[in-house]
């Protein structure tokens, strides 16, 4: 018999993480093959499957950052360290961290865009010489929207990071601004052959992109991840079909070359 | 000149104003008629009226000029059409026999209209058939969905369409159009549980619309025509009002033994002194009570399972 | 060269059939339309072939007899999942020409593009198919420009004639069937070679179409109502669907329901995003799928012509001619960019 492929496996939450009212990371119990920007297809009967991207890996135990927008991931924020969710996956193309290797590389994320670029960022601040160089900016709303803030201070040490809010709500410390406003001041050298990772909400990924075309990137070397609503994450219920891509398949990670063809 | 007025009326004839001038009314019961019967009409009212008909307010004609002396010739062409609409004649070659109970009104229908839920012009001639030559006061009207077109209860007896809508839960798609189309158009009986309509049975009038805009044909109709029957609306002079809703999920033989009823129920308790001898059945109605109406009315009816009969009827309207 | 057969003796071998397989086909539903005192040919389970319509196109394809409208694939409890069973009996499913082209480019997205899904797989592996042939096409067809005129992947075709049923039968296992009895004879064909509705997708066509200015006027006319994506035996799209029993809350169901992407929420992300909200958008979006992005992926164009969106548009938009307004759409685009 073919193996089913919307059988879903239970994981054992490890530990859950809370980031904001809205956002918890989910440690879960998972020890096969993925890559950073994969996603799995989480679920608790009744109240459906939901696409959540890897934020995290590590031996035996991947991140899910989850955001609380709607009916599945409501009820998963109700569950706690020692439950179990169901899973399948891993989907999509994901990050190949070989292909940044030796090359500057910058990553600009948005809100929950940081999620899942975070085990890319985090692989390279740990291993910062395979890499020439590692730029990281990342954006949120206010400061009580900041996601793995420990992680921030840990990547510092290695490479330039820099987070900055829309808005400091007050706050002293922050450096307030859109993301868009440190593109100019990237220190890169070649852009010509720099790689570059976009990851957030459709408008701040239209123009973060069309900063670092202009700042000298090529489109090739630029890589954004569509959110799309996925719903078999094997090419079958049609939802997330743009043109002749399947982004479950195909991406969520895509070149701008291509994605920049893309119309919804 | 010597003319029997009564018997002129009886006769489907009419006195008009301008004295030795008559005008003769045609009835065409469901309202739709093939246009050969059309040819004829033109004809009496070119050769013996003034060359204009009047279409009535109960979908007949009306063809006017027509002196009296012509009155039987003009019965005499007008055989083929009561022939051809099928009415009750006891005599041929002597034109209507009764004028009393009313041409039998009807919206288009199904025939034509996709929001009917039958036969309207075909139930229209069945009830005429079981009435005519009936010569009491009655006045029924036939629409084919709750949007009532024809506004059937202004009528004696209003006759509405329904279907009891069926659902198939696998072919539905919940793609909401029936929920959206009921609360919009209709009146939200309709509301989404496991993302699958739920109908509420007591608030749901039957209209069709679920089953009209439902892509998958998962909401269809009953093999079984349904109707609402509403009562004793009137125009008139002293208490215009709206017809009541009597029968919910009524069918259409308890219908037609429900108006054959009522005839003997007027026949009973007629005012024989009112003004010719006519009296709108609503008031005798309201001179009896409902409940000896209803006792009449239902005598022998079987009516299905899934009727709903109100108990009480009461009526508003304008009180002059 | 195939066999001459009788309404009743085809309707009888039909019927035996029957009883080894799950047998689909075009069927009257009585009084099944959405009008009253209406009828609706569609797809349903048949046990006699006296049932099956032949001068008629069904409203909705085969598609259900592989994919069920609604398909369960998992029961559970709060803790456990169990996959659902299906009936381990064979299915015969009568098609016309357009239809089993279309079975193609179901395998296509079911089987190849990603893994193969599992159930769909479990049905196809199962399947026959017994061809109806086209003496004559319907008004809307036009198959032969789409290139699905012809088949030869079935077991065995019928093609009535007034009144008689001629077969040509190429499974073997199946011939003893046809030929007791009988002789041998020349068939009449069992393809139409012209069709009155013709199309022309033009070589140029590319996405850059999409800024054309005719999807405008579907903004206004179109309803959204998914009609023809609910006829069309090439969509192949659906949504998963949760419940637990409102009897029993303990225990539920995984689904999946056909879905339509001309049908508001079909694109919702989470959160509160969607796409394409006009349904100008989702006129073009549904066109270039079925003429240019399918064809881009996999070689051939999915649409097949079996011209069944035009037939129960109830807006009467006409698919064959979006398809065949797409080379001026073409031009204005690109006098546009001059």
């Amino acid at each position: 018999m073919p193996i089913n492929e919307y059988a879903a496996f239970l994981s054992e939450i490890k530990e859950v993480i809370k980031h904001t009212d809205l956002e918890y990371t989910f440690r879960m119990a998972y020890g096969g093959d993925v890559l950073p920007g994969q996603f799995f297809e989480v679920s608790i009967p009744k109240f459906g499957e939901a696409p959540i991207s890897v934020s995290g890996i590590e031996d035996g135990i991947i991140d899910l950052t989850i955001r609380r927008v709607g009916k599945v991931t409501n009820e998963i924020f109700e569950r706690y360290e020692g439950e179990s969710l169901f899973m399948r996956g891993p989907y999509g193309n994901g990050f190949n961290l070989a292909d940044y290797y030796g090359k500057e590389l910058v990553i600009i994320a948005g809100g929950t865009g940081v999620s899942p670029v975070r085990a890319v960022v985090d692989h390279f601040a740990n291993n910062p010489d395979v890499v020439k160089t590692m730029t990281f900016i990342a954006g949120f709303k206010t400061p009580n929207d900041i996601l793995f803030r420990s992680d921030f201070e840990r990547w510092s040490k290695t490479a330039g990071v820099t987070l900055t809010v829309d808005d400091a709500k007050g706050e002293p410390g922050y450096n307030i601004g859109l993301v868009t406003e440190y593109i100019p001041k990237l220190k890169v050298r070649d852009a010509a052959s720099a790689a570059a990772i976009v990851v957030g909400p459709p408008a701040m990924m239209r123009f973060t992109t069309m900063g670092l075309l202009k700042f000298g990137f090529k489109e090739e070397n630029i890589q954004i991840s569509h959110e799309r609503r996925m719903c078999c994450g094997i090419g079958k219920c049609g939802h997330c079909k743009i043109n002749d891509v399947y982004v479950c398949l195909d991406g969520p990670i895509f070149s701008l070359s291509k994605a920049k063809a893309l119309l919804d | 000149m010597d003319i029997n007025t009564k018997k002129l009326k009886k006769n489907a004839f009419r006195v008009t104003k301008r004295r030795g001038l008559t005008a003769s009314r045609v009835r065409v019961p469901g309202g739709h008629l093939k246009t050969e019967y059309m040819d004829i009409i033109r004809r009496i009212a070119d050769e013996y009226g003034d060359g204009t008909v009047h279409i009535t307010a109960r979908q007949g004609f009306e063809i006017p000029g027509i002196r009296f002396e012509d009155m039987q010739i003009v019965n005499e062409l007008l055989q083929p059409v009561i022939d051809g609409m099928r009415i009750n004649q006891p005599e041929p070659g002597k034109g209507y026999s009764s004028s009393g109970t009313r041409n039998i009104a009807a919206c288009v229908g199904n025939r034509v209209c996709p929001f009917a839920c039958y036969d309207t012009t075909a139930f229209a001639q069945r009830i005429e058939k079981a009435v005519f030559p009936n010569d009491l006061h009655f006045k029924i009207a036939l629409t084919g969905c709750p949007n009532d077109c024809q506004k059937v209860r202004m009528h004696d007896f209003g006759i509405m369409g329904m279907t009891l809508p069926q659902y198939e839960r696998d072919r539905c798609v919940t793609c909401r159009a029936c929920i959206n189309f009921c609360k919009k158009k209709s009146v939200e009986a309709l509301k989404e549980i496991n993302y699958r309509p739920s109908r509420n049975e007591e608030k749901c009038i039957g209209c069709g619309e679920c089953v009209l805009n439902c892509p998958m044909s998962a909401w269809t109709r009953s093999k079984e025509k349904y109707y609402r029957l509403t009562l004793f609306g009137r125009t008139g002079k002293r208490n215009p009002r709206l017809g009541e809703d009597f029968i919910k999920w009524i069918d259409e033989d308890s219908i037609v033994k429900i108006i054959l009823n009522t005839y003997e129920y007027v026949e009973k308790y007629i005012d024989r002194g009112a003004p010719g001898g006519k009296e709108h059945i609503g008031y005798i109605v309201d001179r009896t009570g409902f409940e000896e109406y209803k006792a009449w009315a239902l005598k022998g009816v079987e009516l299905p399972a899934i009727a709903e009969v109100n108990q009480t009827v009461y009526w508003g309207g304008v009180k002059y | 060269m195939g066999y001459k057969l009788t309404p009743e003796a085809f309707s009888r071998i039909v019927a035996g059939l029957s009883e080894r397989y799950r047998v689909f086909a075009p069927k009257r539903y009585e009084l099944g339309g959405h009008f009253s005192d209406t009828d609706i040919i569609r797809y349903g389970e048949i046990s006699a072939g006296s049932e099956i319509i032949f001068g008629e196109k069904s409203a909705q394809s085969f598609k259900e007899a592989l994919l069920p409208i609604t398909q369960v694939l998992f029961y559970f409890t709060e803790k456990e999942m169990k996959e659902s069973d299906f009936e381990q009996k064979d299915v015969l499913v009568f098609l016309r020409s357009c239809d089993l082209n279309a079975v193609k480019r179901l395998d296509t997205i079911y089987l190849r593009n990603g893994e193969e899904d599992y159930y769909y797989k479990r049905v196809r592996d199962r399947i026959r198919f017994a061809l109806i042939g086209c003496p004559e096409p319907f008004e809307s067809c036009f198959c032969v420009d789409m290139g699905t005129n012809r088949a030869n992947n079935y077991d065995f075709g019928v093609v009535e004639q007034d009144g008689t049923y001629f077969v040509d039968c190429k499974a073997k296992d199946l011939a003893d069937l046809f030929s007791a009895g009988t002789q041998e004879v020349q068939i009449p064909p069992l393809f139409v070679s012209k069709t009155k509705t013709r199309v022309n997708i033009p070589e140029e066509l590319d996405a850059s179409v999409a800024t054309a200015s005719m999807w405008e006027e579907y903004d206004g006319r179109c309803i959204n109502c998914g009609r023809c994506n609910f006829s069309c035996p090439t969509c192949t799209c659906y949504t998963m669907q949760d419940i637990f029993y409102q009897e029993n809350g303990r225990v539920g169901e995984r689904r999946r329901v056909w879905a339509s992407c001309m049908v508001d929420g079909f694109s919702d992300v989470a959160g509160g995003g969607s796409y394409r909200p006009k349904n100008g958008q989702r006129m073009r979006f549904k066109t270039l799928h079925k003429v240019l992005d399918y064809r881009a992926r996999f070689g051939e164009n999915m649409c097949v012509g079996c011209g069944r969106c035009d037939d129960v548009c109830p807006e009467y938009i006409s698919f064959s001619r979006i398809i065949n307004r797409l080379s001026e759409a073409m031009e204005e685009v690109r006098n546009a960019d001059k």
